[in-house]
């Protein structure tokens, strides 16, 4: 008789998820991941919606990256009305995912990730032996929190972020403000990211490609090419590139390129874009000797650290050079069917969304793949491997339940926003 | 003196809700501090679900056989259970899928092969399922509003939902108004209390906040008539969030089937 090891709820990680582990003979047989989330039917909810409706709706699929859907949606109904942003409107979307970045990673690296590590069952428990860091920790969540609100209207789903551009701007003196802000978060951010480079990780390595957007000269928060190890595909051919498929045991499809699993969020994105990364980013990967190509699926969270760095100096950068004016909304010239495909880089990794329109703006088809839905299969294979490293290491079940919950959390997996995305028959 | 034991538990969902609790980033140590939180899954590891609770905050709807289990449970141990968000207290977005055509419904062919069930009765509001003390509406739930709930119900006060339609406020803020520039804006017929953030943003209201008392539809449903739209237009938007209150709203009258 072999063992079992079922996890029902795994706590720590946003949504619900199960894994059923199961050993024989000191191999591990069984190893299966899955949402165990209701299902919510997003894509079958917008056939026949206005397309003006979609960013209103999938916002919803998630809370903590309800900007990256809003944005990813507003973008992808851009392409299928041929409607052209202006620069300031893809400075102000930017501005609005550094803001959702820097609160998601915080919100992850202190209240999901770090009690792991420090011993605690939670950052609750943590918190009085710990001020200083749990007082840091909500200085970035409202450093996010603020930079998200004062650009989209609200911290959570979006208001003025719209089709063709902006219905409400910020004021010249609240971005001035704002990029004081991030210049004092300096501190913060590089003792945050210091703390966690000193936490030490289990020794894994992923057999896996990396995954992620990539653009000339930038490091790719949306728009740009695929990068998938060295390959570089056009977004309009992502179908072609992943491929979805389902198994009965998850709420949450997999998703695969050439059958095989591969690694998306701040890791891959390290990986891929490093010579895009700030000065102090690179300077401070130096320092702590967090050399490339990275395997190890828990360096996961020092990534996430890397572009909190990265992203403040990004974020001073956009706020340096923006002049804001109130612009007209770019409307569409006329309603026609159309085909739009957008992809941005939501904080735990690359998320797709893809509409067809007909000729009065009404929404046919609608796809959308969630960076955890990407991830599952990754994250699955690392958990197999990593029991299989400790069966042979003859370490203890508690030990081995501990480890696989700090592995899954180091992936930082979404499962409301992996569970929507089954597969949908749509004639 | 014991502190209340508290849990904040996630149905189906986009935890939004529980991170607008946590997101209030300036108060949430003495929050923490005020209470003994007994679970809280999302950011806790270890967690009592067995225990009796003061106060129990849900958000999500009342999607699957497990929701509606675990739903059920939770009001047998909690003495106040708080609907926390629109998912909660009106079904938000999915209970839309409840109006799905059987057409519709089967190309969703995934249910089949599912090992979570959905509920047969479909997506529903907490208070189509248990009996509820507390409402906290909004997508998002605003987060001062949830701070004058945990302070109300810890000092025994009764929490007053606001009441009026999201027209007050928008007037309030001096506002053009939507319905003007021809767009279907649910204002008239939502309860306010959100300070109109979303047409104060340049936006229309959604109705995320559900419907707010003696709504007179025969005079909202004509109106964007006369400015060109068609009644059935006009209905999907008021689906969006609050499906289930419209179509109880509208039986019986010449706009149940638009």
């Amino acid at each position: 008789m072999g063992e079992r090891i079922t996890l029902n709820h795994i706590t720590k990680i946003e949504g619900h998820a199960s894994l059923d582990l199961q050993i024989e003979n000191g191999k591990l047989v069984r190893c299966d991941l899955g949402s165990i989330e209701g299902s919510r039917y997003f894509q079958a909810l917008l056939k026949g919606r206005k397309y003006t409706d979609a960013p209103e709706i999938t916002s919803r699929i998630c809370g903590i990256c309800s900007s990256a859907h809003g944005v990813c949606s507003v973008m992808a109904m851009e392409n299928a009305l041929g409607i052209v942003p202006s620069k300031q409107t893809l400075d102000l979307r930017e501005l609005q995912t550094i803001g959702e970045r820097i609160r998601s990673h915080a919100t992850h690296l202190y209240f999901l990730a770090l009690p792991d590590f420090l011993n605690f069952e939670s950052a609750i428990e943590m918190a009085p032996h710990y001020k200083e860091e749990m007082a840091r920790a909500l200085r970035l969540v409202k450093l996010g929190n603020d930079l998200i609100a004062l650009i989209s209207g609200r911290i959570m789903h979006q208001i003025s972020t719209t089709i063709g551009g902006f219905t409400h701007f910020p004021t010249q003196e609240e971005l001035d403000d704002f990029k004081q802000r991030l210049v004092d978060a300096k501190d913060d951010i590089l003792t945050t990211a210091s703390l966690f480079a000193t936490l030490k990780v289990p020794d894994i390595q992923s057999d896996t490609t990396f995954f992620c957007l990539t653009r000339k000269g930038e490091y790719a928060v949306s728009y740009g090419d695929v990068q998938v190890g060295d390959t570089i595909y056009k977004q309009n051919d992502y179908d072609k590139v992943i491929k979805e498929y389902h198994n009965e045991y998850s709420n949450a499809n997999f998703v695969v390129i050439d059958g095989k699993s591969y690694y998306v969020g701040a890791l891959a994105r390290i990986n891929n874009n490093f010579e895009s990364l700030s000065d102090e980013a690179k300077l401070f990967m130096e320092e702590v000797d967090f050399t490339l190509p990275e395997f190890n699926p828990f360096m996961n969270n020092l990534s996430q650290a890397v572009e909190l760095i990265h992203h403040r100096e990004s974020g001073i950068a956009i706020l340096s050079n923006l002049k804001i004016v109130n612009e007209d909304i770019v409307k569409p010239t006329s309603l026609h069917s159309g085909h739009g495909i957008a992809a941005n880089e939501a904080p735990r990794g690359t998320l797709w969304h893809e509409y067809k329109l007909d000729d009065e703006g009404i929404i046919t088809y609608a796809n959308i793949v969630a960076p955890t839905t990407q991830a599952l299969l990754n994250m699955q294979n690392d958990i197999a491997k990593l029991v299989q490293q400790m069966i042979d290491g003859g370490e203890s079940k508690d030990s081995m339940v501990l480890e696989v919950e700090k592995l899954i959390r180091s992936y930082d997996p979404c499962f409301s926003c992996a569970t929507h995305f089954l597969e949908v028959k749509w004639h | 003196m014991t502190k209340p034991r508290v849990g904040f538990y996630g149905l189906t969902g986009c935890a939004g809700c529980l991170l607008s609790v946590i997101f209030n980033e300036e108060e949430l140590l003495d929050i923490i501090g005020a209470v003994d939180i007994v679970a809280f899954p999302f950011i806790k590891g270890e967690n009592d679900n067995e225990c009796e609770l003061d106060i129990a905050f849900v958000e999500g709807t009342v999607v699957s056989n497990e929701d509606e289990e675990m739903i059920l449970k939770i009001r047998k141990r909690a003495k106040v259970v708080v609907s926390l968000g629109a998912c909660a207290c009106i079904g938000c977005i999915p209970s839309e899928k409840m109006f799905l055509t059987k057409e519709e419904f089967d190309r969703l062919d995934y249910k089949k092969v599912s090992r979570i069930s959905d509920c047969p009765l479909g997506p529903r509001p907490l208070h189509k399922v248990i009996s509820v003390n507390v409402s906290i509406p909004g997508c998002p739930p605003d987060r001062d509003e949830i701070k004058t709930c945990i302070k109300d119900l810890l000092l025994g006060k009764t929490f007053r939902n606001y009441t009026d339609p999201v027209c007050m406020e928008c007037k309030l803020n001096e506002n053009g108004c939507l319905l003007d520039e021809g767009e279907i804006c649910l204002g008239p017929i939502t309860t306010g209390g959100c300070d109109a953030i979303c047409p104060t943003k340049g936006l229309k209201c959604y109705g995320c906040r559900g419907l707010t008392n003696d709504v007179n539809f025969d005079e909202y449903f004509t109106l964007l008539e006369s400015k060109g739209k068609s009644a059935r237009e006009v209905k999907q938007i008021m689906e969006t969030f609050m499906s289930i209150e419209i179509r109880e709203a509208l039986k019986g009258t010449k706009w149940e089937n638009a």
